[in-house]
């Protein structure tokens, strides 16, 4: 097998305990319309003997109510369905003590968000917003979430399904996975900047090129792994390290404003903090005129 | 101060920059930036690519007062890159959030008494198509952190949202905007996920026409936002009015502002997809199609109607559950 791309189906099989995912049923939620947001996968598995919820992209099949629906495309029902799944979890652990809540495994490979006239008079922004929110909600509520990608991860895609991760995971480079806001052939374009002389700065500059290496480099994506086997065992091994890491009140090492801090430290964004300190410094000499 | 003050009020808020915005919307002379053009906090990725650069990075970041209470804006300036959000610009919103949350938690643990008059808000002017395509990758990033921030400030801190510029809010801002608890806009605000622009290269010209400009407002702007309920208050082009709207939100009770949201619990997810059944069955191909729906006869005359009228006439789109 040289890749996942368009293989979330598979790619669940291969990281949850065997036959061990039921599909469309989360705690009480329980989706039987085949036809409702059919680009999303949703439901309920075991990662080593533990009950997980699992939300995956299904590349193969298109919604028939919505055209520019298809191949992964996150639409409307598919936003919505996602979000579903992520509320009905942490409704089903809301007794839970926060150590026990069921890790939530996100199984990315989309290339982006409905881009119709339809979805923009419904409010698409709301749908892939919608889904975020929860995601934020269930990670500051104790759920650990883990996003893998298995294939595309694509800029406004990623950020619904992906970004908002306590740790996010990717198939190296060498399994044809896409990390990106745009090819830089289309960044090319746009900017009118001559493409092989951006070829040659993504070298060197990781801010704008295209690729998983990048996203590492730049803290957005926390490990690469380098074989597909190896999914399943990665996997489990962060849903275990993001528990501790909540466990031992370190949240903030975890989620987007973990990523920020890695990004530091692994050289890919450097200005971000000196940005923050400057403002928080600056305030710190005027606080008092302000909070009374 | 104050005069100058004055005279920003009944400017156009779509033809001011972004300085002025954030200045007119709080109390006279109130007004601190920070991280300000002075900082030289410009971004380190534009000269590398033998861009210009601004030394604010296209957004104004501060805080101020609304009466007694603190406000934390950031007023995007759509003419420097389209207000894109590239390293410096992201670091400076997702900072002004995650300070206004830290603020109220020192005010709490100051006073466990805190009147909610006094609790910090954030107010974010959106004038942006989204991650800056020069340093595409560390924009993204920013806009994952936005939505963390976010959801720090739920159930505490108040976010409202003002769209009145001229570039509008598209791309990944679209969603962070979806995301406040409050949206304010004019009718030549424009709010939307993926541009007109973008859906005609990807999709074609029978899918969206961005060329028609009637029907780009049309479908993205604030009057459509309004009958949508996707912006809560739709005012007229002045600084003033947006500042009086500002007040308008403020003045409610906390648990009154949550309920203006479109999106962050279950029981709204319902309900939106609920309108999306009902958007499904009517099938518009233009969002008069909707307006007719919600019960506008005429929506033709919609369109080109004064605001105050068209406040009087409009019938917003009610799903019954």
């Amino acid at each position: 097998m040289d890749n996942l791309v368009g293989q979330g189906r598979l790619a669940i099989d291969m990281i949850v305990d065997p036959d061990s995912f039921l599909e469309g049923v989360v705690g009480s939620l329980q989706l039987t319309d085949e036809e409702f947001g059919p680009g999303a996968v949703i439901g309920t598995a075991s990662l080593n003997g533990v009950i997980c919820t699992i939300i995956a992209n299904d590349a193969m099949t298109m919604n028939q109510k919505f055209p520019v629906v298809y191949a992964g495309i996150i639409g409307l029902e598919e936003g919505y369905k996602m979000a579903l799944a992520v509320y009905h979890s942490i409704e089903a652990d809301r007794d839970r003590a926060p150590g026990e809540k069921r890790a939530l495994v996100l199984i990315v490979d989309t290339p982006g968000n409905g881009a119709g006239k339809l979805e923009e008079i419904a409010g698409m922004n709301k749908a892939t917003g919608a889904y975020q929110m929860a995601l934020a909600e269930a990670r500051k509520a104790g759920h650990p979430i883990v996003a893998i990608v298995v294939g595309r991860a694509i800029s406004g895609g990623f950020l619904c399904h992906g970004l908002q991760a306590d740790h996010v995971l990717s198939l190296a480079a060498a399994f044809n996975t896409m990390i990106h806001v745009m090819p830089l052939t289309s960044i090319a374009r746009i900017t009118r900047l001559n493409i092989e002389w951006l070829q040659d700065l993504a070298e060197t500059n990781p801010v704008f090129a295209a690729g998983p290496d990048f996203f590492y480099r730049l803290g957005g994506v926390e490990e690469l792994v380098d074989s597909i086997p190896a999914m399943r065992e990665r996997v489990i091994a962060h849903v275990a390290e993001v528990r501790a890491l909540k466990a031992a009140g370190k949240e903030d090492q975890l989620g987007p404003w973990g990523r920020g801090t890695l990004g530091e430290a692994r050289g890919g964004r450097t200005v971000r903090g000196r940005v923050m300190q400057t403002m928080n410094e600056e305030f710190a000499a005027v606080a008092d005129r302000y909070l009374k | 101060m104050s005069s100058d003050w004055e005279t920003l009020q009944n400017r156009s808020f779509l033809e001011s920059n972004a300085r002025a915005r954030a200045i007119g919307l709080v109390d006279p002379g109130t007004f601190t930036e920070l991280a300000g053009p002075r900082c030289r906090l410009s971004s380190p990725h534009l000269p590398l690519l033998g861009e210009a650069v601004e030394f604010d990075d296209g957004v104004v970041t501060g805080v101020g007062l609304y009466g007694s209470r603190p406000l934390f804006i950031a007023s995007q300036e759509g003419r420097f890159v389209g207000g894109s959000v590239g390293e410096v610009h992201g670091a400076k919103l997702v900072n002004i959030v995650r300070m206004a949350h830290q603020a109220y938690a020192r005010m709490l643990a100051d006073n466990p008494e805190l009147p909610e008059e006094r609790r910090p808000a954030v107010v974010i002017s959106f004038e942006t198509g989204g991650v800056r395509l020069h340093e595409a990758n560390a924009g993204l990033l920013a806009h994952a952190e936005l939505m963390d921030q976010f959801q720090d400030c739920k159930g505490k801190v108040p976010i409202i949202g003002i769209i009145g510029g001229r570039v509008g809010c598209f791309g990944g801002m679209g969603f962070v905007a979806a995301a406040t608890d409050a949206i304010i806009m004019s009718p030549f605000g424009r709010l939307g996920l993926t541009g007109p622009e973008v859906i005609e290269e990807e999709m074609g010209k029978d899918e969206f026409d961005a060329s028609d400009r009637a029907l780009v407002y049309r479908v993205t702007g604030g009057k459509h936002k309004y009958v949508m309920g996707d912006c809560n208050l739709l005012v007229t082009d002045t600084i003033a009015a947006f500042r009086q709207g500002l007040g308008k939100v403020l003045a409610m009770p906390y648990v009154e502002i949550d309920r203006l949201r479109r999106i962050g619990s279950l029981e709204k997810v319902l309900t939106q997809l609920r309108t999306v059944a009902a958007l499904v069955e009517i099938s518009p191909h233009d969002s008069r199609d909707v307006w007719t729906y919600a019960g506008n006869a005429a929506a033709d005359k919609l369109v080109d109607m004064k605001l105050d009228e068209f406040l009087k006439t409009v019938k917003r789109l009610e799903i019954a559950s």
